[in-house]
């Protein structure tokens, strides 16, 4: 057995060791100021999978509970409390941060980057997840818990439980949905503008499609939680009666914006499971994968029909049979695009030659379990058989089918498959075959009785149930079950964490696969790739001759670094041309500050610590500042480069050809996908209400939004002119179209609250002035974010931070401010001018 | 030890349900088909090393990945359609109307008597059988949802809203019904017992029930009575023709006649109705009836009996 | 295939959006349908329950949006069999690009195809607002 230390690497040249020093980990203490996508894409898988055994012991404990009718383990409360932590963690710290963490880790291996284009983006999301994650689930160790179940229905989470467990909840969640949306941002820009030369769009590897599907999936799944989230609270904190009956709000909003997110939200941790089968599969298979059109067909139909699919938790609230049928149809749609991925995995499979591994077993038992999943889901689709099943054991045995086998079943996989890329040693196949066999048995001894549990009768969420109704043996056998499967998961845990240093290292690109990430030497170098390859197949490892050799002598893009800086190529959406050479930034402690500041804001908020949550706020905008002013938008040294090849490029780029723009471009839009659930709430109320806006309420008149509209609108123009002004380098009028801009926002500001305020509108009394003063307060924050950002790009004006050539930061605030007129003409138009029409 | 009805979806006896429980072992037929072709050809994949030919297994993708799935959805989709108009249409006008309000954690049950006074009962459901009934659904507090597996799907009782639902008892027997939807706190011991009878069994219980409640006869019980008003029962309970009005909690008019107490949840027993006064909150934590663990034993024998009586 | 099979495909650069015109389609398909059904019954339709205008409505949007589908279906069918190459399209060329966009989008019109016609099913079943 050689040890690792013994193996000689060959002696790194000039170029390399300058690229090691530009990507060298920082060491000590400093360690945790590292941004690079290895790094914080580990930390992230570890604390997501750390939540998911912290949901996982929450399982257990209900599921010894259950074993016995009558039984008192748990008491009503503790026990409620422990369901609603353990699909909230389950869901919001482990399903969609780990789908993020694993892709934040291997995108940019995958397509030969050197990291994603805002590692320090990638680096706040990481801290604010880990914040609002332990400060979620430390609740539960005080008692104090949010006991309103994962899905925290209304009235009972705003009039019937009055301690801060619902406020931890909605806003140590939102705060990580935050997070979310952030690394969304950055798999977006990161799959469509830092694939390398070459790549074009039928030669991305088919993980990087599905998650470019999940992460605008992200984008407009998660916003209208955001907006629930925002409208729950402001009821709580400030009894604006939003879901509240007596006042003319409904509980139902709440639900439509909650599965507006929470069905795409099933899809978005089962795509980038499927991403990592469709990864594994064709490895093992030793071919390209069947039907590469067909799964790219699957990520972006199911991607847009899992949109279509909220009401079918609805169903048995009520609404009309047309309404349900049209939802119930969705989703039976579908099935469809489902179905074809699986027969594209089946058809690689018989396709090529197999090699047998432990990856393989878990795909297989991923499928085996996720179809029966699948088919009970095709059942509770139709509305008829779900009026019996919904809201009992069976739901809850089919969900766990769906989320178990679609999602964590190949995610085991993929811990098998690349934990010799990311810790240099593989895991024991013997091991592996144990934790199979344990966690296939378990997970089906636990969950297929409940299908029958629930159809004799028993509904979700019981902490109890009588003896001699049938119910105690299926239980029982459920709870062995689980605990089957739980000791699978230690043997896995086992494996993980045993001490490995005896063991050999893996040889590099130890499955033999095709696709880039496998060019990852071994013990890996942080640099990512010696270059940045030319690709010209969908499995170059397998199909382009002397690839790895090229690589690794440097023949490609960028294999020095001569200014010590990192540097990574920007390409073309379509063709992957090269058309950047993109600085990106280095370590810095100043994310995990603005994370804990910006935490700060939230916890403090639970408590109603008003002045802390202020002082907070301050602290998070200043360290922001700092970090958009220090690291973003530099000037560089020399307008082009060489980086290799012969090929030139610039090193600073501003518009739609910038990675910056397309960031600023993909938030606002779910920005706005957040305002639009707001507005549709002013439609949801007038479509229940007989008359809306109601007879004697008093409305914002006609005025005032207008005025502020007018503005708005003014302030859009400033900017625009601003811009203009910038690049012809005439600063008066640059200073001069920017203060003008900034004094009308704050004037439209002020108009909009003006019109609440001179009106007398009392947002506690009815429904609808609450809804009026929400989208004003909406537009109003936006109006002070966008004023912030006129200040901010005159003081990078003056400092000679920004120059006519390097523009950036005003042509993203232009950018920003298409999407504020937008919002405050939509605003103003809807509070003004429906209700003359209504 | 309590004994309870059967709340099974499998075990039907109304038309909604009968229908469902044969579309759900239909599917689940053809579920368990599909599920072995599909991993049979998976394990065969896997086992069998030698390579197949591209081109069939593109048929393979398109034939079974798309066609099949889509023609098998499409039928199933019609099929479940189809049973829609059926189970969504209201009770013929006319219909016996059964109105239930979802309180945390018991049902407020009221029926219409022959002149139009509302009857109010709790926590007990009786119908008669082959023949539609309309029910019409309200919460006063939050959400919850109102399910007798044995006669047919669920309905959401949502704060603000009426909802609505037509269950057709097709034979005679008891059935317990559930919340559905979690209500916090008692959820899991929010039931009631239904009764579905022979429409003059029916018959006769409602007129028995639209009657105020019986005059205590024993000393005890009048004793009982007396005991009721003092002890302040009357601010949540309402027992008709006496001074108790209180709408807080169930009416208890007749309570004797009813099969359990607590929400389905204790057999009616002099026993356990016992147990249900002072021991209220072991038996069903989180209640909202405060417990009267130190009423003195004489007064305790005394209410048991008037209420026992209240039949 | 090589760089000398790109002459087939037209200078215009292939856009990616383009893959989402179908499901498009289907959404805005689906989300009129939903609304129209939603408010009529919202607002006129619980009295009677009858939902005639609403069938009408919806039948309406599905002549349409099948009619939109079919012509972004078949344009996409034609880039998909640009030229002479067969599947999978996998070749380093622009060619191959265009044609693998325009199977994609083919496969995403069938689809998108299918799920209107099931949302279309739904108003040929049920026709009233209860």
């Amino acid at each position: 057995m050689s040890a690792p230390e013994i193996r000689q690497d060959p002696p790194l040249d000039d170029r390399a060791r300058r690229l090691l020093k530009a990507w060298e980990t920082p060491r000590g203490w400093r360690y945790w100021s590292a941004v690079n996508n290895s790094e914080v894409g580990l930390w992230y898988t570890i604390a997501a999978f750390t939540f998911f055994l912290f949901g996982g012991v929450l399982a257990l404990v209900m599921r010894i509970q259950l074993a016995f009718p009558e039984n008192d383990f748990l008491t009503a409360d503790q026990y409620n409390q422990i369901f609603t932590m353990h699909g909230s963690v389950m869901m919001f710290l482990f399903a969609v941060p780990i789908l993020e963490a694993i892709s934040i880790m291997l995108l940019p291996e995958m397509m030969g980057a050197r990291d994603l284009p805002f590692p320090r983006l990638s680096a706040y999301g990481f801290w604010c997840f880990v914040i609002g994650g332990v400060f979620v689930c430390g609740s539960l160790f005080f008692g104090v818990g949010p006991q309103g179940g994962w899905f925290m229905y209304p009235p009972m989470t705003t009039e019937y439980q009055s301690g801060v467990g619902v406020d931890i909840w909605l806003l140590g969640l939102s705060f990580i949905e935050v997070a979310s949306i952030a690394a969304a941002v950055e798999l977006i820009v990161g799959v469509l503008k830092c694939r390398p030369p070459g790549m074009r769009l039928n030669l991305i590897p088919l993980y990087a499609w599905y998650i470019l599907v999940v992460a605008v999936m992200i984008l407009f799944a998660f916003p209208p939680l955001i907006a629930g989230d925002m409208l729950m609270e402001l009821e709580r904190a400030l009894d604006w009666p939003f879901f509240d009956a007596s006042r003319g709000g409904d509980p139902l909003l709440w639900q439509h914006l909650f599965w507006i997110f929470g069905h795409p939200e099933v899809y978005i941790v089962f795509l980038p499971s499927i991403a990592l089968v469709a990864m594994i599969v064709p490895t093992f298979a030793r071919t390209p994968m069947v039907g590469y059109g067909w799964i790219v067909l699957a990520a972006v139909g199911t991607g847009f029909l899992s949109f279509g699919l909220w009401v079918h938790h609805m169903f048995t609230t009520g609404l009309p049979g047309i309404t349900i049928g049209i939802f119930s149809a969705a989703s039976e749609a579908v099935a469809i695009p489902t179905g074809v991925q699986i027969f594209c995995f089946i058809a690689t499979l018989l396709v090529g030659r197999v090699t047998r591994s432990v990856c393989l077993l878990f795909v297989l038992a991923g499928l085996a379990t996720f179809i029966i999943g699948g088919l009970t889901g095709v059942m509770v689709a139709l509305a008829p058989f779900d009026y019996q099943a919904h809201d009992t054991y069976f739901i809850v045995g089919h969900l766990h089918y769906v989320l178990v086998g679609g999602t964590i079943f190949p995610i085991v996989a993929g811990f098998y498959y690349f934990y010799p890329l990311v810790r240099g040693k593989q895991l024991s196949e013997r091991l592996g075959t144990i934790a199979f066999w344990l966690m296939l048995i378990g997970f089906n001894v636990s969950f297929f009785p409940m299908h029958l549990t629930g159809l004799i009768g028993m509904p979700r969420r019981i902490y109890t149930y009588p003896a001699g109704m049938g119910f105690e043996t299926l239980n029982l056998v459920s709870s062995i079950g689980a605990f089957i499967l739980a000791a699978g998961f230690v043997v896995f845990l086992w494996d993980v964490l045993r001490p490995k240093s005896k063991q050999d290292l893996a040889p590099r690109n130890v499955w033999n696969a095709g696709t880039l990430e496998w060019l990852a030497e071994v013990p890996d170098k942080p640099w990512g790739v010696r270059s940045i390859p030319i690709v010209k197949s969908r499995y170059p490892l397998w199909d382009q001759e002397n690839f790895v050799r090229d690589v690794d002598e440097g023949n490609f893009y960028l294999s020095d670094a001569e200014e010590t800086l990192r540097e990574t190529l920007v390409t073309t959406t379509v063709d992957a041309t090269p058309i950047q050479c993109l600085r990106v930034p280095g370590p810095t402690f100043l994310t995990m500050f603005a994370a804990l500041f910006t935490g700060g804001v939230f916890i403090f908020s639970t408590y109603h610590w008003w002045w802390a949550a202020g002082v907070s706020g301050v602290l998070s905008l200043v360290t922001i500042l700092t970090w958009l002013w220090t690291g973003t938008a530099l000037i560089p040294e020399k307008d082009r480069k060489d980086v290799g090849l012969g090929l030139e490029l610039p090193t600073y780029v501003s518009g739609p050809r910038a990675v910056g723009w397309w960031a600023m471009f993909i938030t606002m839009l779910g920005d706005m996908t957040a305002f639009v659930s707001l507005v549709f709430g002013y439609f949801f109320y007038w479509t229940i209400h007989e008359d809306f806006p109601p007879q004697d309420a008093r409305g914002p008149g006609i005025l005032w939004p207008l005025v502020s509209m007018a503005c708005v609108l003014f302030a859009w123009a400033a900017t625009l002119l601003a811009k203009r002004f910038n690049r012809q380098d005439s600063a008066p009028r640059f200073y001069g179209s920017i203060a003008a801009g900034a004094t009308a926002a704050v004037v439209g500001a002020l108009a909009l609250v003006g019109a609440c305020y001179f009106h007398q509108m009392d947002p506690t009394r009815h429904v609808y002035p609450a809804i009026v003063c929400a989208l004003v307060l909406w537009t109003v924050v936006h109006l002070a974010v966008g004023v912030t950002m006129h200040l901010y790009c005159l003081a990078r004006r003056a400092a000679s931070r920004m120059t006519s050539r390097y523009d950036a930061d005003i042509v993203n605030v232009t950018l920003y401010w298409h999407f504020m007129a937008v919002t405050s003409l939509i605003t103003s138009l809807v509070i003004s001018l429906f209700p003359l029409v209504s | 030890m309590n004994s309870f009805p059967t709340q099974s979806a499998l075990d039907p006896a109304g038309q909604g349900a009968e229908s469902i429980a044969q579309l759900f072992y239909w599917m689940s037929g053809g579920a368990a088909l599909i599920w072995c072709l599909v991993i049979g050809l998976a394990v065969y994949a896997i086992r069998r090393p030698q390579a197949h030919h591209y081109r069939l297994t593109r048929l393979l993708v398109i034939g079974g990945g798309a066609v099949v799935p889509t023609v098998v959805l499409t039928c199933l989709l019609s099929y479940g359609l189809s049973m829609m108009p059926e189970l969504q249409r209201p009770a013929p006008e006319g219909s016996l109307t059964v109105h239930v309000h979802g309180v945390r954690w018991w049902w407020r049950v009221e029926y219409l008597g022959p002149s139009g006074q509302p009857i109010a009962t709790a926590n007990e459901i009786r119908l008669p059988v082959d023949q539609p009934i309309e029910f019409k659904l309200f919460s006063e507090d939050v959400i919850h949802s109102f399910w007798i597996p044995s006669l047919g799907g669920k309905v959401d009782m949502i704060p603000g809203r009426t909802t609505r639902l037509k269950l057709h008892p097709t034979r005679v027997g008891q059935f317990r019904g559930v919340c559905a939807e979690y209500c916090g706190g008692a959820h899991a011991q929010m039931n009631f017992d239904v009764v579905v009878s022979d429409a003059a069994t029916f018959e006769r219980w409602l007129a028995d029930q639209s009657a105020p409640a019986s005059e205590p006869e024993t000393d005890l019980a009048v004793a009982g009575k007396a005991v009721f008003s003092q002890r302040g029962c009357g601010a949540c309970h309402a027992i008709r023709g006496t001074a108790a009005d209180g709408l807080v909690g169930p009416d208890l008019t007749h309570l004797g006649s009813r099969l359990r107490l607590g929400a389905s949840l204790l057999d009616n027993t002099r026993q356990n109705l016992r147990r249900w006064i002072t021991q209220t909150h072991q038996v069903k934590p989180k209640v909202e009836m405060p417990a009267f663990e130190a009423l003195p034993e004489d007064e305790l024998t005394a209410l048991v009996a008037y209420l026992e009586q209240l039949k | 295939m090589t760089d000398a099979d790109d002459e087939f495909v037209p200078e215009k650069p292939d856009r990616l959006w383009s893959l989402t015109f179908p499901p498009l389609v289907w959404a805005v398909h689906f989300l009129a349908s939903y609304l129209t059904a939603a408010i009529w019954c919202a607002k006129a339709g619980p009295q009677a329950g009858d939902a005639d205008p609403v069938r009408v409505a919806i039948a309406a949007y599905t002549v349409v949006a099948l009619t939109l589908i079919a012509v972004f279906g078949w344009i996409a069918f034609r880039k998909h069999r640009t030229g002479e190459a067969t599947l999978p399209h996998d070749f380093d060329s622009r060619a191959d690009q265009h044609r693998f966009l325009g199977f994609a989008t083919t496969l995403l019109a069938i689809l998108s195809f299918v799920a209107t016609v099931f949302t279309a099913l739904v108003v040929v079943f049920v026709g009233s607002c209860h």
